[in-house]
């Protein structure tokens, strides 16, 4: 590890500390990113292996934040595994919150939000094209370059290989706020359609500086989104009363969502509606999302 | 409540070499473009050693001991072809001045590790030691594990000729659609075939996997050659020229498996049986196969590194 001058401590990350470092030889900025790997006399488990690969092979695309290397070191017998991802200045969370508090509250440009978006379904399609999930979808996992205006995806799961915590490792509380609601549910059998629900809540926290469902658990985060969006129906979704986790709920009618993300025309409040059905099979997928008329007067060339 | 995670893919949780991915198979067109983009990453290229170089005794060694542990264990054919795929991307990195038999036994022993992890099986690995002859201390065998990964960068999703043969099978308007299977299974054996000649090396994992389908269809719809070859070589990620050369080389060695077939004792040709069988002749001498149980050796990853062969203080 001594090819890397450690810069600072730049988070917290669900599976461990993330520093900003500076490859010594080219200069390179990167994001070390450490792991504990639980290691067993079978040595690396085939779990890690098999995911670190597909990582590997995923973060070709422009849309995800590249995998530069990996780097598996034994420090005083435990092994560590650090992955060094490119660097990129902030994330959606910082940007986000510098244009809501600070010196200069504004809301950020109706077109640098639908870019993102572009760029975030772009890069969900190329993880779902792949029979991949992300699975945690927030602001704080989607890297940002402000000045070129590039958005990428980070953190993709380490799921088999390092179990998520229901808390991570410095006991912040893992957010629900992008969480579909059909993993709220209890749901065991879910598919892409959990990314896409994530990437809605995303798209109106653009709008509206401030996420759509803040809620700290479980059921309050389904009160919060039944509120909003009005209780779901067997009609409107069938089987959601007979998933693992359904209560008697009350009984809400759905708000208008236009008035929730202001910022928004009605082409974007419809991709919204789309990307917020409540049946995971109604959802918009990725690559259909691409193709909505919201991003009819994206310059679409430059992607 | 925290929602069971069943990691990061919806698919099968092995490795399937078909569907380097994820090893789903519901998989979309859009994914083999990733593949044609990165297949260079996970190419072996001897080609620029010289023909003295210890590497290419090296390889024939671990061919043997692989072939060797396969026919005792029978294991998947595809946990043999990813372990030479292993070694062979590793020593096309990794400058290796020796060729002590166990080097070739550790590198034979740490790729089986690590290409039974990825397809998910257990392999007895201890058993397959002790018939190569000597025991490595876990230890070490980790060690080894580290040096590869870190050398071919943790890219254990190889993408091999297999990888292909779905795409390029697409493009074959084949009217009897019972044919299909028969036709990748015969690729299949073609491409397992040729790992054995290296000169197949510098061809690319995609031109492999067109020109086995296309001795295939030769061999089993010979009307339809014609129409399988012009369809394939519409592809836009084909080089046509490259192709026809694969082609040619795979005939070749085709032809010259048929011969030895025929012509069994033969060593003279250079195809898997015989490249094996010529092996098992000279390994007899240079390794100590046969060793007796009792009198294992255990040599230490450690000492590899007071050969100062591999570059060990990578992984450090």
């Amino acid at each position: 590890m001594e090819k890397y001058e450690k810069l600072e401590k730049v988070g917290e990350g669900t599976y461990g500390k993330v520093y900003k470092a500076k490859d010594k030889a080219t200069g390179q900025l990167v994001a070390l990113k450490k792991t504990r790997l639980e290691m067993d006399e079978e040595g690396v488990p085939p779990t890690a292996l098999r995911e670190i690969s597909l990582l590997q092979m995923l973060s070709h695309s422009l849309y995800i934040v590249r995998l530069l290397c990996v780097e598996h070191i034994d420090k005083n017998g435990k092994p560590i595994l650090y992955l060094v991802f490119e660097y990129l200045d902030t994330d959606l969370k910082k940007f986000i919150d510098s244009h809501r508090k600070g010196p200069n509250p504004r809301p950020l440009p109706p077109s640098l939000i639908q870019s993102f978006l572009y760029q975030l379904c772009k890069g969900v399609a190329h993880c779902h094209s792949h029979g991949v999930l992300h699975r945690d979808l927030k602001p704080q996992n989607l890297l940002v370059d402000k000045e070129k205006g590039i958005l990428k995806i980070a953190d993709l799961g380490l799921g088999r290989a390092f179990t998520v915590p229901l808390k991570s490792y410095t006991h912040e509380i893992v957010t629900l706020w992008y969480r579909a609601p059909e993993v709220l549910l209890g749901s065991t059998h879910y598919s892409t359609a959990v990314d896409m629900w994530s990437v809605g809540c995303i798209f109106a926290e653009m709008a509206r500086r401030q996420a759509l469902f803040p809620g700290d658990s479980e059921f309050q985060q389904l009160l919060h989104i039944f509120r909003l969006l009005g209780t779901p129906t067997d009609k409107q979704w069938p089987g959601v009363s007979s998933l693992r986790d359904w209560h008697v709920y009350p009984q809400w009618e759905p708000q208008n969502l236009a008035s929730a993300v202001s910022a928004l025309g009605p082409d974007g409040v419809d991709l919204l509606t789309k990307m917020l059905k409540f049946d995971p099979a109604d959802r918009i997928s990725a690559k259909a999302a691409l193709d909505h008329p919201y991003f009819d007067s994206l310059d679409k060339s430059q992607f | 409540m925290i929602p069971n995670f069943n990691g990061l893919t919806k698919g099968k949780m092995e490795f399937d070499l078909e569907y380097p991915l994820t090893g789903f198979e519901e998989h979309h067109f859009h994914a083999f473009s990733t593949l044609f983009d990165t297949e260079s990453d996970h190419s072996p290229s001897f080609l620029a050693f010289k023909s003295t170089d210890v590497r290419f005794s090296l390889r024939r060694h671990s061919l043997f001991l692989i072939s060797q542990a396969q026919s005792s264990y029978k294991f998947d054919d595809y946990i043999a072809y990813l372990a030479v795929n292993y070694i062979d991307r590793f020593l096309s990195k990794q400058v290796v001045l020796e060729n002590k038999p166990w080097i070739v036994q550790i590198l034979v022993i740490a790729s089986l590790s690590l290409a039974a992890k990825m397809r998910n099986v257990d392999l007895p690995l201890s058993d397959i030691q002790r018939d190569v002859g000597l025991v490595f201390d876990a230890q070490s065998v980790k060690r080894m594990e580290s040096l590869i990964l870190t050398t071919l960068n943790w890219r254990l999703r190889s993408i091999t000729p297999f990888s292909f043969l779905h795409f390029f099978i697409s493009f074959f308007q084949i009217g009897d659609s019972s044919l299909t299977q028969p036709i990748k299974q015969r690729a299949s054996d073609i491409i397992f075939g040729t790992q054995y000649e290296i000169k197949f090396f510098e061809h690319k994992p995609s031109i492999l996997a067109a020109s086995a389908l296309l001795c295939a269809a030769d061999e089993l719809i010979p009307l339809q050659f014609s129409s399988c070859s012009a369809a394939i070589s519409e592809c836009q990620y084909l080089n046509k020229e490259e192709l026809m050369n694969a082609l040619t080389i795979m005939r070749e060695m085709l032809i010259e498996l048929r011969e030895s077939i025929v012509d069994a004792d033969s060593c003279s040709t250079l195809t898997p049986k015989s490249v094996l069988e010529c092996e098992r002749t000279r390994s007899q001498c240079e390794t100590p196969i046969n060793q007796d149980r009792d009198n294992i050796k255990r040599p230490r990853l450690s000492d590899l590194r007071d050969d100062q062969t591999f570059q060990i203080s990578q992984v450090q």
